[in-house]
């Protein structure tokens, strides 16, 4: 790092993070829709990491069966927009509550498992998910089917339209998932979770029901999976059971997202996954190569940092881009309040 | 009628003493490291990849080629534990499982690489594959499903007797029982972890060859067996070899039970029944901790 | 002053234990002459057990020397240690419950100089662990398991043991036993580090002694010519 202070790395940082958002706000007029869509990407996969880093990094719910719900948001979307007529705005969260409802049932299968165990069933659970999509009539069993072109238009009579409103809605989605997981961290079961996780004894003192936490914590992740599924739906303009509950594209790229960038903050997530579409925009004609590369790039940080590139990051800086615990906002606080204590009396 | 029954349940058991195979390794690692190996399955691809190098490259007759790879199996193991897992070792769930979920996905696209996506099945074992011996008229068992079977009895009693009467079998339970207790008195478990792999590694290739002479296989075939290797250990009951044995031939009959019916539902049958054995029995037939 | 008789077989000098930041031992001396029983007594939290878990490299990272008949073991790993001749009885016991009282036994000897005692000797010694033989340790109690994680020690042909608070919780009559077999054990020449809480049971069968507060050694010399009150004094700091 060639910062002198770490004050400046931290500007940095802050000046990065709010570069990034007003190029996501101004993207409309600053890309053609080809670089819509790939930020329709990023958003999608943002919205997947972040959920995956809620439950892996805070709840400790280590899941590789997250694909089971994009999945079902994708499923539900089309059968409400395609099968039923809903008006297809209407079938979004629709898609978002029907992968809620999901969830209940996988919760007391999951829920029984322990650690790695659960690891491995939750992905059991995504396995029957994703099989028994293949066998819904109407929705084009094991080849799957394409989205009606109505379905399409109700969200933009022309392509050019319709990327804008599918990457707008992105957007929002991305927006409403990070500023929600960030305040449920906050709140007082994430300080809980947090504790929890920290080995803190503070974690029973606080009062928090971590069981209870936890299972929160599953649930509030469905319906944001369901409505990345159902974008990501609208974007591919296809549903089939191995693209829309692809364990690889909605789980294992996550993983690598979360666990490079960061497990365990809000920040890794995002430099994750923005580390991740700079390495394809590079990467992508090596084909399995990239996978290969991503695989051993998580082996070695992981070794290395088990915090990611974000802990690599946090020993130079002085605090967290977007705190999560008061503790440490309280912190952050009292050094900057302390100056005050030797400010010179004024004369009396 | 009866004599359908009698055969479909025959076939099952025969199935799941393939899936017992699977699971055995599998079973050795989550009762003795307390670690859950999700490249399991991509391990036994990988061997039967191997497998298949062997017998088509040199011709060497499939049994020879596994014990040809039995102690290149087991040094994988070895120092895959001694130089990689066990840096992981301590540390929370969370490590293992993201290194063997990343060495999964590497060696799936490793072979990609190399072999392609296309599906393969081991051969180099003479007649052994389409012969059968009838028990009555309507009734055959392949002499091949049997072997596997039966291997996979001598693979339990074997893993048995190593457990329960060497010293290293002690040394292992010893470990499992109290990691820390172990190296407080000087009994490193750095040592009998990577030993522990070894064994699992001489599991995999059994089953690698098995699944191989068995079953078609591609390079992303690994995922599959681990899910039915896990779903047989978590049925049998976590630290039972036995149970794992039981938890195979569950899963086996509940496939073909359901392939009975109707062939596309064997795999989702398998998984159901797995999911309704575990709601009911958490802890598995025969539980150990 | 305390004068060594011979040379030690064990020499530390200046050893610090760190956990993180942490110091729990802090810049200690000690030595144990073949043959000797040396107490190491301190209030809980005192660094006792972070001291012994050291000598046998385990626990905390370590700073200083540590020398056993003269080689410098600081640096070796717990096995190397253990076959040299260090055996430590852990703390809590330690047994490994799912192991009969045999195989728990069986591991001292695999672990140590391959010489020495046999399970059968150990018999000898705790009669009563004869037909428990094939019982999972797990099942027997306090006062048993001690024996077994005594003897465990004894199987790797110690020349030091170190023993960390073999007596608690276990009845008087039964500490009684276990610090006869001590002296027993002793007066074959095994030298013997007893970390104790018991203070007047560890200053009534040590040679000499140490007292540690808060990491370090604030007090040493020779039970019978160091006062009560002295030791109070350094027991609990004033
Ligand atoms: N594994 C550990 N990690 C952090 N601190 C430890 C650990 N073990 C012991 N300590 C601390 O070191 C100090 C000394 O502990 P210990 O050696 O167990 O003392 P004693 O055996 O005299 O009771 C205590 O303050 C204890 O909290
Ligand atoms: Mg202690």
């Amino acid at each position: 790092m060639a910062f002198r202070s770490p004050s400046l790395a931290m500007l940095a940082c802050r000046l990065a993070l709010l570069g990034g958002i007003a190029v996501l706000l101004l993207a409309p007029w600053l890309f053609d829709s080809e670089g819509l869509a790939v930020l329709t990407q990023f958003l999608t996969l943002l919205v997947l990491a972040l959920m995956w880093n809620l439950l892996a990094g805070y709840a400790d719910i280590i899941t590789v069966g997250q694909h089971a719900f994009v999945g079902i948001g994708a499923y539900a979307f089309y059968g409400f927009a395609a099968l039923a007529g809903v008006n297809p705005y209407a079938a979004i969260p629709l898609a978002a509550l029907v992968a809620l409802v999901a969830a209940v049932p996988a919760m007391a299968i999951v829920f029984r498992l322990r650690a790695a165990y659960l690891a491995v069933g939750t992905w059991v659970v995504a396995q029957v998910f994703m099989l028994l999509a293949g066998k819904l009539p109407g929705f084009g069993f094991g080849s799957g089917v394409s989205l009606p072109i109505a379905v399409a238009q109700a969200f933009g009579t022309d392509p050019a339209g319709r990327y804008t409103t599918i990457y707008l809605l992105a957007l929002g989605l991305a927006a409403v998932t990070l500023i929600s997981t960030w305040l449920l961290l906050r709140s007082r079961i994430g300080i809980g979770l947090t504790a929890m996780r920290d080995n803190e004894e503070a974690a029973g003192a606080l009062g928090v029901n971590i069981v209870r936490a936890r299972i929160l914590c599953f649930l509030w992740t469905a319906p944001f999976l369901g409505l990345a599924g159902a974008i990501i739906t609208l974007q591919n303009l296809r549903i089939s059971p191995p693209a829309s509950f692809s364990i690889i594209d909605w789980t294992v790229f996550v993983i690598f997202n979360v666990v490079i960038g960061g497990i365990g903050t809000l920040e890794g997530p995002i430099l994750g996954t923005a580390l991740f579409f700079v390495l394809r925009a590079y990467f992508s004609d090596l084909g399995t190569w990239h996978l290969i590369i991503l695989g051993v790039l998580s082996i070695v940080v992981i070794l290395i940092e088990p915090r990611g590139l974000w802990g690599l990051l946090r020993r130079v800086l002085p605090g967290d881009l977007i705190p999560v615990s008061h503790r440490r906002a309280a912190a952050a606080g009292a050094v900057r309040a302390a100056p005050e204590r030797f400010e010179p009396q004024p004369p009396a | 009628m009866i004599d359908t029954i009698a055969n479909v349940l025959l076939q099952g058991i025969l199935l799941g003493g393939l899936y017992a195979l699977f699971a055995l390794g599998l079973s050795f690692s989550m009762g003795v490291m307390r670690f859950v190996n999700i490249a399991h399955g991509d391990f036994i691809v990988l061997v039967s990849f191997l497998l298949l190098v062997l017998t088509t490259a040199l011709g060497l007759n499939v049994f020879v080629a596994l014990i040809l790879v039995l102690p290149v199996t087991f040094a994988g193991g070895f120092l895959l534990q001694r130089f990689l897992l066990q840096r992981a070792a301590g540390s929370d769930v969370l490590l293992p499982l993201l290194i063997t979920f990343g060495l999964s996905i590497i060696i799936q696209n490793g072979l990609l690489q190399t072999f392609g996506a296309d599906s393969h099945v081991l051969a180099g074992a003479g007649t052994l594959q389409t012969a059968s011996i009838a028990l009555t008229s309507g009734i055959y068992i392949g002499v091949l499903p049997l072997l596997t079977l039966l291997t996979a009895v001598a693979l339990v009693l074997g893993l048995d007797r190593l457990l329960n009467y060497t010293r290293l079998g002690s040394h292992i339970r010893a470990v499992a029982d109290d990691v820390a207790a172990a190296d407080l008195i000087g009994l490193s478990s750095g040592r009998v972890y990577a030993l522990a792999m070894g064994i699992v590694g001489v599991t995999v290739a059994i089953a690698a060859c098995f699944m191989g002479l068995n079953m078609n296989f591609d390079p992303t075939s690994g995922p599959d067996r681990l899910l039915i290797a896990f779903e047989a250990v978590v049925l049998g009951g976590l630290g039972s070899l036995w149970g794992t044995l039981a938890g195979g031939i569950v899963l086996g009959i509940a496939q073909t039970v359901g392939a009975h019916f109707d062939t596309a539902w064997q795999l989702i049958i398998g998984h159901v029944v797995f999911l309704v054995l575990f709601l009911l029995r958490p802890q598995g037939l025969f539980p150990k901790y | 002053m305390v004068i060594t008789p011979s040379a030690p077989l064990l020499a530390v000098e200046k050893l610090s234990v760190f956990y993180d930041q942490f110091r729990a031992v802090d810049s200690v001396d000690l030595t144990v002459t073949p043959g000797e029983i040396v107490s190491i007594i301190g209030a809980n939290g005192a660094g006792k057990s972070s001291f012994l878990k050291a000598i046998v490299g385990q626990g905390g990272r370590v700073a200083g020397s540590i020398r056993f008949d003269g080689q410098d073991i600081a640096a070796w790993p717990t096995s190397r240690i253990v076959g040299a001749g260090i055996a430590l009885v852990p703390e809590g016991r330690r047994l490994f419950p799912t192991l009969t009282v045999e195989e728990n036994l069986r591991l001292g000897w695999d672990v140590g100089r391959r010489g020495g005692m046999t399970a059968e000797e150990v018999f000898d010694l705790f009669p009563m662990l004869r037909e428990k033989r094939r019982v999972p340790a797990g099942q027997l109690s306090g006062g048993q398991q001690q024996m077994v994680a005594l003897g465990r020690a004894l199987l790797s042909d110690p020349r030091l043991m170190l023993c960390d608070e073999i007596s608690l919780g276990l009845a008087p009559a039964i500490v009684n036993d276990l610090y006869a077999l001590l002296e027993k054990i002793n007066r074959r020449g095994i030298g013997i580090v007893l970390v104790e809480q018991d203070i007047s049971r560890a200053l009534n069968v040590a040679h000499r002694f140490y007292c540690f507060l808060e990491g370090r050694v604030s007090l040493a010399g020779v039970p019978r010519a160091t006062g009560r009150e002295t030791v109070m004094k350094h027991y609990f700091g004033s």
